[in-house]
């Protein structure tokens, strides 16, 4: 009995061993058959940013698959792992601890919502994993993120620089902003004030007004008496609907300027079209003048790639020429990278497969994104990107310029 | 005249127009808490639904503004009895404070079903918007006196309602005294169904009223529903000539502290507004008798 059990132990020891250490060869050996290399993808799949969320995937997928199909990354091929963040802070954590403690990606890349975004960076930092995003919320850039983070869509106060510049061009010399009761409302109207001085155009006057109300007559009256030749009406589309019917009816022929999330198509088919008549709207707009966003257009067969899809192309291309700049896939590694690939006097490249040719022979590169130039300020914002400015004109949008 | 004059009377102007579009649901909601004695949170979404009667009438079948109106008092009137019948009923005996929250937790459903039907857009009414009369260097509406004249009418037809016909009388002895009233064979149930229609009602026609001078959406009652407890609550909760002064006094008010400040303000002055008048009178300007 006691024998038997010995020799059970024996073969059972003899088979463990065994198996150990096939188990222990086994990663050598598809590691040389070139494993993977995994980045990590949360994005929301489903919730409020759902619509933008599944198209960003994909624009991330077609890079990398233009990338496999050039030769992949550090001699292996390069997978995406999805995780779905729900637009939801608490499920967007525990995806990202998924990606970063089993999965062990070097990034991770598509977050959304300002609210996920902020919640999920404080985990990558810590684990150093790079983090690239779209939410603007001014506050993300100022997190400790040690450089961890990148994100590369304009952030309120770029906004408020490049729409006064717009508005002083336009050779409007009494500028009045009226802003809805927000966190942005007074960084905007502060900048705006700076760079339309800047700019040989004056900021008359500014307010910030409460929301829920049925009207502003008494509000818009406050801005008439300063006789502005054009008015920033900085809120949502139920409060600027009111102001644009309260400005007309106040006889107002300036020119308005609005944000197209506060303007949008839905808003021009509520009012009657000689209220909208000649509204300015803006909206960040992705390079439509770039070769990055021809050869987007061609990569997703999209006529018109979106913003968000182009900085999803954008962070695809920036993660893998950093990986193959720094031939290491860490976070670390492309911590210290990605501003050697995007910025800079190396040669213009508008694709990640173009960049990692030349990186191969050695070269510098400066990457330019389909979303824009792709310049990092030190804190991870980006310096310069295009707008689209649209003028309302019968009821229908018309576009003004890209710039 | 003066400039300062000249803008205190805009100003003035400005705030009774908005008040008197407010006082309409506000007598709505005074009304049925001065017969059922508790304040119904369900307004607001009453509001809504009368909004979008009227603009289903307005603009889907292209009736003119004036019956839309009545389609809005009747849509948000029918509903209001029934949503009362099926669900605020059963909570009345539970007391003023269970009957309150569950007229909050009914009117967020309520308006949900109308999100459900119309999804979040904003809509507006098929109207043309006109610009302003101008008076030497005061301004005016025409749209807005409209609304001003429908509100008035309406105030005063309610008003000759409750004093010259015998259903308004024995609606006035059920909110003086229920007891009394109920010895003398009034039908107590059906006085609360009519007022509850009647203040449904007020408040559908208010919605599409706010909605007729902005554009709705399903919050289109929301938003307005703190102005108008503050204006039913300055002016003496259950006194519906207290609603309409409220009204006035927290739309001219918000008008008038844009002299000293920031337009962001403006909703605070409302609900200082009810803390001044509770602290001076705590039974509201006119006090809580009906009528």
């Amino acid at each position: 009995m006691t024998n038997d059990r010995i020799r059970l132990t024996r073969r059972s020891f003899v088979k463990g061993a065994g198996a150990l250490a096939v188990a222990s060869m086994a990663p050598g050996l598809v590691h040389a058959q070139g494993a993977p290399l995994q980045l990590g993808v949360l994005t929301p799949l489903t919730g409020a940013g759902g619509f933008d969320g599944p198209r960003m995937l994909k624009a991330m997928q077609a890079v990398i698959d233009e990338v496999n199909a050039a030769g992949g990354l550090l001699g292996r091929k390069v997978e995406l792992v999805v995780e779905d963040d729900q637009t939801n802070p608490e499920s967007a954590v525990r995806a990202a601890r998924k990606l970063i403690d089993v999965t062990k990606v070097p990034a991770i890349m598509g977050t959304w919502a300002s609210a996920v975004t902020t919640a999920v960076a404080p985990v990558c930092w810590e684990s150093r994993t790079f983090l690239t995003t779209v939410s603007g919320a001014d506050s993300i850039t100022k997190l400790p993120h040690q450089g961890y983070l990148i994100r590369t869509q304009p952030n309120n106060y770029l906004q408020a620089a490049k729409h006064a510049e717009f508005i002083a061009a336009l050779g409007v010399k009494r500028c009045f902003m009226m802003s809805i009761q927000a966190p942005f409302s007074q960084p905007t109207q502060e900048r705006a004030t700076e760079v339309l001085k800047q700019k040989g155009s004056e900021m008359v006057g500014t307010l910030i007004y409460d929301k829920d109300k049925t009207t502003y007559r008494s509000e818009v009256d406050q801005a008439l008496k300063t006789n502005p030749d054009l008015i920033y009406l900085n809120g949502y589309a139920p409060d600027v609907t009111i102001l644009l019917r309260d400005l007309y009816r106040a006889g107002y022929t300036g020119t308005r300027f609005s944000q197209s999330y506060a303007v949008t198509g839905k808003v021009l088919e509520s009012l009657p079209p000689e209220v909208t008549e000649g509204v300015i709207t803006v909206q960040p707009s992705a390079d439509v003048s770039s070769p990055a966003y021809e050869l987007a257009r061609k990569r997703l067969g999209i006529a018109e790639p979106d913003s968000y899809e182009t900085q999803a192309t954008d962070w695809a291309s920036l993660v893998s020429l950093s990986i193959a700049k720094a031939k290491a896939a860490t976070g670390v590694a492309i911590h210290d990278n990605v501003r050697k690939i995007c910025q800079g006097g190396g040669t213009k490249v508008y694709s990640a497969v173009d960049g990692l040719k030349l990186l191969a022979q050695g070269k510098e590169i400066n990457y330019e994104g389909a979303s824009g130039p792709c310049d990092f300020t030190d804190i991870g914002d980006i310096v310069d990107c295009k707008f689209r400015y649209n003028k309302v004109s019968g009821g229908k949008f018309a576009l003004v310029k890209v710039a | 005249m003066s400039p300062l004059l000249a803008e205190v009377t805009q100003l003035v102007v400005n705030g009774a127009m908005s008040g008197a579009i407010l006082a309409v649901p506000a007598i709505g909601l005074t009304a049925i808490y001065a017969v059922l004695r508790f304040p119904n949170f369900a307004l607001a979404s009453h509001a809504t639904i009368g909004a979008f009667a009227g603009y289903i009438a307005n603009a889907k079948l292209g009736l003119p503004i004036l019956p839309s109106v009545i389609v809005a008092f009747l849509a948000a009137g029918a509903v209001g009895v029934v949503s009362d019948e099926v669900v605020l009923k059963q909570f009345r005996p539970a007391g003023f404070i269970t009957t309150a929250i569950a007229s909050i937790a009914l009117t967020i459903a309520l308006e949900n079903i109308v999100r459900f039907g119309f999804g979040n857009e904003l809509r507006g009414y098929a109207l043309p918007i006109e610009r302003d009369w101008r008076f030497g260097p005061i301004r005016v509406g025409p749209q807005q006196l409209q609304n001003l004249a429908i509100a008035a009418f309406t105030m005063a037809a309610l008003f000759c309602f409750l004093t010259f016909s015998r259903t308004g009388k024995a609606m006035r002895a059920v909110a003086d005294n229920p007891m009394l009233a109920s010895i003398k064979g009034i039908n107590a149930d059906m006085i609360g169904r009519l007022v509850n229609f009647v203040g449904m009602g007020l408040a559908g026609l208010g919605g599409m009223l706010i909605g007729l001078d902005t554009t709705i959406d399903p919050l289109t009652g929301f938003r307005s529903i703190l102005s108008v407890f503050a204006a039913a609550v300055v002016g003496g909760l259950g006194s519906i000539p207290g609603a309409v002064i409220g009204a006035l006094t927290v739309g001219i008010g918000e008008e008038l502290c844009l002299l000293f400040l920031s337009p962001d303000y403006r909703s605070a002055v409302g609900f200082v507004a009810i803390l001044l008048v509770l602290t001076l009178r705590p039974r509201g300007i006119l006090g809580q008798r009906a009528y």
